[in-house]
């Protein structure tokens, strides 16, 4: 009994110390505050000036980065969208009567890029009106030169080879060509010709 | 036969003997192609699709290759009619010695030209010869390294069991 009396007396002082500690404290937490605050607004009057010409610099900054933000996207946009850079060739056949198609081959600036044989039914397949794609490439936009060269059977089944070239410009935008090849009647031959699709 | 022939023919061997060579291919869709045949006419392994299709992998300077492919004809007049394929595919740089041979062994299956060696490469070819079995659904499902007397068995056993799936 004794030993709860005096636990009981002692967390009594132990409260009331508690609660003189805090009310001892709390004016000097209060002049503290207010002597910082004053020195906040000394210092912000003193650096006033100073931000007025460091935020005309960080305006002048951020127009800059906006700029470059913009070229940027352009370039992006230029260089690595790629169903924008996409260029796809397609080969056609219309009659066929002079020519047995065997192979064509692509070069793009210089570049052999595809070469594809062609199996009887790939033949027949196209003479029935198909049309395949035989190639899909990135090209940056500017100038381009195709060449594309094909082989076959010629008239009077002699063996035929021919190539026909074209200078062609790369915009922004995916670009579809057509290698088509036709019977040209009055002359009994062959006719290859590139088409760009608009 | 060239100095580049004889290497890269004892290369193959000495792969083939050592048993170095291994095939990642078994499992895997077959890799597609088209070459030159004999007859003139292109090829396109994707257009067997539905057959049962052996690729034979050979060269004149082979001596298993003259072993083997004899054997090989009589596997397809046998099973020609049911739905088996073979295509040689010849990797000699020069085509002319591999129409000597087929005319000289009498084989009538299907030889193509790969003198530019990128078909072979496609399978990963480590040895000579090497016979690659693709299923129905373009699968390919065997791959055997080299030639010896007795692999012909198996070959019929592995062609038998592709075309009963």
């Amino acid at each position: 009994m004794t030993r709860i009396l005096i636990g009981l007396v002692a967390a009594m002082m132990l409260a009331f110390s508690m609660a003189t500690i805090a009310q001892d404290a709390a004016p000097v937490d209060a002049d503290a505050t207010r002597a910082d605050s004053n020195a906040a607004a000394a210092a912000n009057a003193r650096s006033q000036d100073q931000f007025r010409g460091i935020d005309q610099d960080v305006q002048a900054l951020k127009k800059e980065v906006l700029d470059l933000n913009r070229d940027l996207f352009l370039l992006e946009e230029e260089l690595l969208f790629p169903a924008n850079s996409q260029v796809a060739f397609f080969v056609s056949l219309d009659v066929g009567e002079y020519f047995e198609l065997d192979s064509v081959s692509l070069k793009i600036d210089g570049k052999e890029v595809a070469n594809y044989l062609y199996t009887a039914r790939e033949v027949d397949a196209l003479m029935r009106g198909g049309v395949q794609r035989v190639h899909m490439a990135n090209l940056k936009t500017g100038r381009h030169e195709l060449i594309a060269i094909f082989t076959g059977k010629g008239p009077h089944v002699r063996d035929y080879r021919r190539g026909a070239t074209l200078y062609f410009e790369k915009g922004i935008g995916a670009k579809y060509m057509e290698l088509e090849i036709t019977d040209r009647v009055k002359k009994q031959q062959p006719e290859f010709v590139i088409k760009e699709w608009e | 036969m060239t100095i580049k022939n004889v290497f890269f023919g004892l290369v193959l061997s000495i792969s083939a003997a050592t048993g170095l060579a291994s095939s990642g291919l078994e499992g895997q869709p077959a890799p597609d192609f088209a070459l030159k045949s004999s007859t003139g006419e292109n090829l396109r392994l994707s257009e067997y699709r539905g057959d049962v299709v052996m690729i034979n992998f050979w060269a004149t300077w082979c001596g298993p290759c003259r072993q083997e492919m004899p054997l090989l004809d009589e596997l397809y007049s046998r099973y020609e009619r049911v739905g088996f394929n073979l295509l040689g595919v010849n990797i000699d740089d020069d085509s002319y010695r591999a129409m000597q041979m087929i005319e000289e062994l009498g084989v009538n299956f299907p030889v193509l030209f790969d003198s530019s060696k990128t078909v072979s490469e496609l399978y990963e070819v480590e040895a000579m010869p090497v016979t690659v079995l693709v299923d129905r659904e373009g699968t390919v499902r065997y791959v055997h390294h080299g030639y010896k007397p007795g692999y012909e068995d198996k070959y019929l056993d592995q062609v038998r069991s592709l075309l009963r799936e």
